[in-house]
């Protein structure tokens, strides 16, 4: 697929402190992408500068062909974007806001009433439609947010820590509905909450410090398998063993759950299991248990940003 | 509806259905309504021109209030990032708000014509310097507007840009003091900065392009700087 979005060494300084430094990437058309990083990472930065909200300092983004910065207005055309926190006009009622979003959007005559009973029907946005926004709960918010978004019927679906603060049911009812566009747009998502991208994102982006950790979490990342043991007998004597298996990069006690013998992970390569059950039976110890643990975002985080860690002390 | 008159009519139902504008409308006749009394009363002469010296000094006072909003709240509530990354520019973004801005100043002089009528009922006013006076009054108005919305564009929040344009009109309405106190060619140079120099010939009924010229650039000017205070994020 040609990609939709193309990012070239972008640079962003807020006065003397780096934001953002040689981010580079390139996304699909029609990919769910997961932008995944902790607060303070360069998340937001990013999405703004795709806006055209802010300027990069060096390097360029273009969407769909168009320059983020100099050709903003025709871009801004194309896109439908929901800023963290959901900042929305508190004292105009729903229908209202999301009439004034459209044409705002360049929407004339039939086309914005179509567009708001569209977005209404879509958010399911029936029993608010005409209570002031500044009335509405959190979830409610974060819905209206998303329907003045999708206004236009937009390119690319631009969502800024869209689960923010909601409660479980708020954020199932969110995720149905990025669920629901996934397909018809391009879609980016940022998060810090991993298991919200785990479960919306085909690819996963992580952002560190302001730098690209990797474009895709879960194909480039490969991190060691991991493997829940619960073995019998002294600990340093089970650490030791497990830690003299070929191949084991870590090698540590699981927190206490109550069920005897301890738990151990080890993180080792992919097909360390029978060495490390030989290497726990060689030791005089009793295996109770071994099971590979699945692989998920949270371990492809944590050994990422381990490396990013290592590489950087090295 | 084009994507400005939708900003203009947002500015204008968020002026008109916010206190703001009630208060200073209130404030305003009934500061105005006392003195037009008195000074009738006191002179029994059919003149407003003690009435616009009155309200060019209640405009000073008033317009901070409002046009402190504008821009410091849409940036403190984040509306501004909703705003800015549709497809709309910041000059139709300011422009909006000074037309709304402006729009209450008229209805303020519009609310103020009762005394004109009231004049022209009892008496028989020289109109030439009433109509000039307006004219003065609805420029110094677009002058303040624009430098009010410029120190949104740049405050923190509410409370400093009405303090920053509060510090801007009284310092340029004083500063010809100062400036007489200067020596050739800085004098003319400081004194020319006066709003109330500028004023003074259109509230006596002399109309001058070189005064009418100094509000329209001063409204302009502050034009400029909100729109570049909105680009600077």
């Amino acid at each position: 697929m040609s990609p939709v979005i193309v990012v070239e060494q972008l640079v962003k300084y807020f006065g003397r402190r780096p934001a953002l430094h040689g981010v580079s990437f390139t996304i699909a058309d029609g990919e769910v992408i997961g932008l995944l990083g902790p607060n303070g990472s360069g998340k937001s930065t990013l999405l703004r500068i795709l806006t055209g909200y802010l300027a990069p300092s060096a390097g360029r983004a273009l969407v769909a062909g168009l320059d983020a910065q100099e050709e903003s207005i025709a871009l801004r055309r194309m896109i439908g974007y929901v800023p963290e926190d959901a900042p929305l006009y508190d004292g105009m009622r729903v229908g209202e806001f999301l009439t004034f979003m459209a044409r705002i959007k360049g929407l004339t005559g039939p086309a914005v009433s179509a567009a708001t009973a569209a977005a209404r029907e879509q958010l399911r946005l029936d029993r608010v439609f005409d209570m002031p926004v500044g009335k509405l709960s959190r979830g409610y918010r974060q819905r209206v947010a998303i329907a003045q978004a999708l206004l236009n019927a937009p390119r690319l679906l631009i969502l800024d820590e869209p689960t923010n603060g909601l409660d479980a049911y708020q954020v199932i009812a969110v995720r149905d509905v990025i669920r629901a566009l996934a397909g018809r747009c391009t879609i980016i998502v940022a998060s810090h909450v991993l298991s919200e991208i785990e479960r919306l994102a085909s690819r996963v982006m992580i952002l560190l410090d302001g730098a690209l950790l990797t474009g895709d979490a879960l194909n480039e990342a490969q991190p060691e398998q991991r493997y829940r043991l619960r073995i019998a007998g002294a600990e340093e004597v089970a650490l030791a063993s497990l830690s003299s298996v070929p191949g084991v990069v870590s090698a540590t006690r699981a927190p206490p759950d109550g069920r005897e013998p301890p738990a151990y992970v080890v993180a080792a390569g992919p097909s360390a299991g029978a060495a490390l059950a030989a290497a726990a039976a060689g030791a005089g110890l009793g295996l109770a248990e071994l099971v590979p643990l699945e692989t998920d975002l949270e371990s492809i985080f944590l050994e990422l940003t381990r490396r990013k860690a290592g590489a950087l002390a090295a | 509806m084009s994507a400005f008159a939708a900003l203009l009519w947002k500015e204008e139902k968020a002026l008109f259905t916010s206190p703001i504008a009630y208060v200073v409308l209130v404030v305003f006749l009934g500061t105005m309504g006392y003195s037009f009394t008195l000074t009738l009363f006191l002179t029994h002469a059919p003149s407003l021109v003690h009435i616009f010296y009155q309200v060019f000094v209640l405009f000073l006072l008033m317009t901070p209030v409002i046009t402190m909003r504008l821009v410091a709240e849409e940036r403190k509530l984040h509306t501004l990032e909703l705003l800015l990354t549709n497809p709309v520019t910041e000059t139709e973004v300011i422009v909006a708000k000074f037309l709304a801005s402006l729009s209450l100043i008229v209805a303020m002089l519009a609310l103020s014509l009762a005394y004109p009528v009231t004049l022209a009922i009892f008496g028989q006013p020289d109109w030439g310097p009433i109509y000039s006076g307006y004219l003065g009054l609805f420029l110094l108005g677009a002058a303040l507007v624009g430098v009010g919305i410029a120190t949104s564009s740049v405050a923190s929040n509410q409370v400093v840009a009405a303090l920053l344009s509060l510090s801007v009109f009284l310092s340029l309405w004083i500063i010809d003091d100062f400036g007489h106190l200067l020596p050739d060619p800085f004098n003319a140079l400081v004194v020319n900065l006066s709003l109330s120099v500028h004023f003074t010939p259109f509230a006596t009924g002399s109309l001058y392009l070189s005064d009418a010229g100094y509000f329209v650039s001063a409204a302009l000017l502050g034009l400029f700087l909100a729109i570049r205070g909105l680009a600077r994020r």
